[in-house]
């Protein structure tokens, strides 16, 4: 996966917003609670840290993905609030 | 009342004139068959026709039957309407009516003559209300603010809690000890399925799947909640993209869960598609997915885009279609980047040619600078594109030589962008960056254009005068033309940024001999003289034997100044240092053959057996690390073979290297020969020498015998972790022909019948049969010279152009 995308970084990001970046990210998944998600992060930090590296990420990245369900890993599982309407909407649907 | 309509089979062959009888019997048979739309008509014609009590009986549960028909089929309003008129036509029946009407009633969400009849209820009726308000109630608020229950009732009370729970929980995280507030919700109560249903919830959002399910799993499947445990379970244990849904579910699951299902479902539609090769389905499937990422980060809408092109390609899918539904190349040009990525791994010259295109496209959109490390980079990415061997670049542009490719080029039938030289020189004009020199030089070089790489070297040297790897490459190519003092003057330089550096460290020495051989060659002995001082000072001298060829270049220039005292003095230092008449004679007579020098012959017979050997295994060293040659006279070997057993394992060890290194590969078969015998614990030295001697015999056995010693050397090498010795029989194996390998080809199969390892039985026997082969085979006299590859006369440009359409629909014409 790009490690823009991973970090949630735009191509312009200089050292020091990345760093901002990937410690923000660590916190949605430290290593002992989600050692892949983190393994994942720490990747892209790597990647990203030098501006020579992310020079050739911008020109000659991202690699394309095989598995195309690994672009779901950018998209983390979410689980909103919607308030009550939505769910007694399907209450109702479900007596109709 | 029900309309009007024509008379149906239901009512036929009812007479008017029948008795109550056939009318009752008639009615009830259409009711118990569930016909009470039909039994309604009846029922009307039989009150019309004997109004009396019998009849109107028979009316009311005529209709009854009908309301709950329509209760049964959801029209719930219109069961209503229909009760509200038997109610008022048939007064005396309006409590049977009442009951009816209240099913409708909850059905429509309207609770409060249910409710009301609560507060008066018996136990029976009190359960069957509970049971009823589990199974209607699709909202605790709606009981909570009922005006038929008295404020302080506990159901009134249970229900405001619920409620107020379930909008706090579907609203935002809930306080610690929220939930605690449920405890008033007995488990007998019609709302414990809201209760369990709020716990499910306020674990979903805490993120406990655990406590989610089990919640779940207790609620009844009959009650209202119970509508929601699916949909439940779906969120925790992820949805299934082909499961049917209805249109409030759908909405749920995509407004709690984010974008996330939405693209689950269409990503796995395109996997599916493409592994089924449905070119069709998988552009649908991709403009979704377009439309769904639409607000996503960049880099991620360029991920997908890379891996759909990446897909297309692999699956030799038409371009055109996919094009069309991306962006502009026009206005993006970063999908001509992604496209050329993608082509790059098949066919390079298509990529070059698309890079270009990104090129002049990005340049033109401001998106890359005209100059600097980005626009370097990317034309040098496209120069490291061409494949390393020059004639697979002419062969896959269908050309003969470089001269026909420029004139190609010139002649616009090719594209500029298959210079590879003039891609490089636009890099460095670009960003002259020792990466870009680097690759210019290395291009130069390898074309054999020593003249141009040595004027890039100088000029990166120029630009970067703190680089060391300029200054080397000049060194080499100074020293490769002759140019020794040029070489040495350059290593000043080198040795002044990095004295440690290998290569700088090993050079001195190097170029301090080839300058005083060459100045001997030429009679300028007093500079050779000079130049062989400064060598006795250089620490590599003291290695092995490298002051006795030092000492006897110094010799000979003593000798070629005519300084008789100088002479002598060089005469008696080589002698104590060499302390070996047989490595002295060889040194000289090498150095003699070589420089092209008129020397005395040093006698060899005055030395004895020992010194002979000696000295030939010292010879052989020497010569192999200074890669000089070295003519050993027919007469020495005579006289060395017969002593061969006496010779040290180190001895034996270096006349096999000498034998290989001099092409004297019957030396190193009979010195391997007694090594083995010695059961040195390095013999796999030994066998490799062997095996690499006998890959060269003339003897039918012996290509197997020099398999299985090599095989045997590896296998012993590698145990004793000798990599350089694995490494060496290796590529000695590589050499030899396998049999197995020709009759794979012969026979059609796919691969050769893969070797078993050797066991330590098969090493030993393999060690004891060379052992006991004491007879030296014939060998060549001179080894096989390699003949150069001949090229094709005529290159055919391969046709596999996978994008061949693209170019003729890029909007780019206007850019060439």
């Amino acid at each position: 996966m790009d490690p823009f995308a991973v970090l949630g970084l735009e191509e312009t990001a200089d050292d020091a917003t990345v760093r901002t970046a990937y410690l923000q990210a660590l916190r949605s998944a430290p290593p002992d609670r989600d050692p892949e998600g983190f393994r994942r992060i720490r990747a892209a930090y790597e990647a990203l840290r030098d501006a020579e590296s992310r020079l050739d990420l911008r020109l000659f990245g991202p690699a394309p993905l095989d598995d195309l369900a690994t672009l779901l890993e950018v998209f983390p599982e979410e689980r909103r609030h919607v308030g009550p309407d939505l769910w007694l909407a399907v209450l109702r649907e479900a007596r109709r | 009342m029900s309309k009007p309509r024509k008379q149906q089979g239901g009512n036929k062959g009812v007479q008017l004139a029948a008795g109550p009888e056939t009318w009752r019997t008639r009615i009830e048979a259409l009711l118990a068959k569930g016909k009470s739309r039909d039994a309604v008509d009846i029922a009307k014609q039989y009150l019309k026709h004997a109004p009396g009590v019998e009849a109107e009986a028979l009316a009311v549960r005529a209709y009854a039957a009908r309301i709950a028909a329509l209760q049964a089929s959801g029209m719930h309003r219109e069961a209503q309407a229909l009760g509200a008129l038997v109610s008022e036509r048939f007064p005396a029946h309006q409590a049977q009516m009442a009951a009816l009407m209240q099913q409708s009633d909850v059905a429509t969400g309207n609770f409060e003559s249910l409710l009301a009849s609560l507060l008066h209820a018996d136990p029976q009726r009190r359960r069957d209300i509970e049971a009823m308000l589990a199974r209607r109630l699709t909202d605790p608020a709606l009981l909570a603010a009922s005006p038929a229950l008295p404020p302080d009732h506990p159901l009134k009370r249970a229900a405001g809690v619920a409620s107020d729970l379930f909008t706090a929980v579907t609203s935002g995280p809930l306080p610690p000890g929220a939930l605690a507030a449920l405890d008033v919700i007995a488990r007998q109560s019609p709302l414990a399925p809201w209760k369990l249903l709020i716990r499910a919830l306020e674990a979903f959002y805490r993120g406990a799947d655990d406590a989610v399910l089990a919640n779940l799993a207790a609620i009844p499947a009959d009650s209202v909640p119970g509508r929601l445990v699916p949909v439940l379970r779906r969120l925790v244990e992820g949805d299934d993209p082909s499961a049917a849904r209805a249109v409030a579910v759908t909405t749920l699951i995509e407004q709690v869960s984010g974008r996330r299902p939405a693209l689950q479902t269409q990503l796995t539609q395109l996997s599916n598609a493409l592994a089924a090769r449905d070119e069709r389905r998988a552009l649908a499937a991709v403009q979704a997915l377009l439309v769904l990422l639409r607000s996503a980060p960049v880099a991620v809408r360029r991920t997908f885009v890379a891996s759909v092109l990446h897909h297309w390609h692999r699956h030799n899918f038409s371009p055109q279609p996919l094009l069309r539904l991306l962006p502009s190349m026009k206005h993006d040009p970063d999908i001509l980047r992604l496209l050329a990525l993608t082509v790059e791994r098949r066919a390079w010259d298509e990529a070059v040619e698309l890079w270009e295109k990104y090129v002049h496209a990005a340049t033109r959109a401001g998106i890359l600078p005209a100059k600097g490390p980005e626009m370097a980079r990317v034309l040098l990415h496209m120069a490291n594109l061409f494949p390393a061997d020059p004639d697979e670049v002419l062969d896959t542009l269908g050309v003969d030589s470089e001269q026909e490719l420029r004139q190609y080029i010139r002649a616009s039938d090719m594209p500029m962008c298959f210079d590879r030289a003039a891609l490089l020189e636009r890099a460095l004009k670009a960003d002259p960056t020792p990466s870009v020199f680097r690759a210019l030089v290395d291009h130069y070089d390898r074309r054999g254009e020593a003249k141009r790489a040595e004027v890039e070297a100088e000029a990166w040297h120029q630009a970067h005068a703190h680089d060391l790897e300029p200054l080397l490459y000049l060194i080499r190519a100074a020293e490769r033309r002759g140019a020794v003092r040029k070489a040495l003057n350059l290593l000043a330089a080198a040795e002044a940024l990095d004295r440690v550096h290998p290569e700088v460290r090993q050079s001195r020495f190097r170029l301090l001999l080839t300058g005083a051989e060459r100045r001997i060659k030429e009679g300028k002995a007093a500079l050779a003289l000079e130049d062989l001082e400064q060598l006795a000072q250089e620490p590599r001298t003291s290695e092995g034997d490298h002051r006795v060829y030092v000492l006897a270049l110094s010799w000979v220039a003593a000798q070629q100044r005519a300084d008789a005292t100088a002479t002598a003095h060089y005469e008696q230092l080589l002698s104590t240092t060499a302390a070996n008449p047989v490595l002295q004679s060889l040194v000289l007579e090498a150095i003699g053959t070589a420089l092209k020098v008129q020397l005395p012959r040093t006698p060899l017979a005055a030395a004895s057996p020992e010194q002979t050997l000696a000295g030939l295994a010292r010879a052989c060293d020497l010569f192999r690390a200074l890669d000089r040659p070295l003519a050993v006279p027919t007469t020495l070997y005579k006289q060395v073979e017969p002593h061969l057993q006496q010779a040290s394992a180190a001895q034996l060890h270096s006349l096999c290297a000498g034998g290989l290194w001099m092409q004297r590969p019957a030396l190193t078969y009979r010195a391997s020969g007694y090594g083995l015998a010695l059961h040195d614990p390095l013999a796999y030295r030994f066998l490799l020498a062997r095996g690499r001697a006998l890959s060269t015999a003339l003897h039918h056995d012996a290509p197997e015998r020099a398999r299985l010693c090599l095989r045997a050397a590896r296998e012993l090498a590698s145990r004793v972790r000798d990599m350089e010795a694995v490494r060496e029989a290796s590529e000695a194996l590589a050499t030899i022909p396998s049999w197995g390998l020709l009759e794979a080809m012969i026979t059609g199969t796919l691969s050769p019948p893969e070797e078993e390892a050797l066991t330590q039985e098969d090493i030993a026997r393999i060690i004891e049969d060379e052992r006991q082969s004491r007879t030296t085979p014939q060998f060549p006299a001179v080894s096989s010279i390699r003949k150069r590859r001949q090229g094709s006369t005529r290159r055919q440009r391969r046709q596999r152009r996978m994008f061949d359409d693209l170019f003729s629909m890029l909007p780019f014409k206007d850019l060439f």
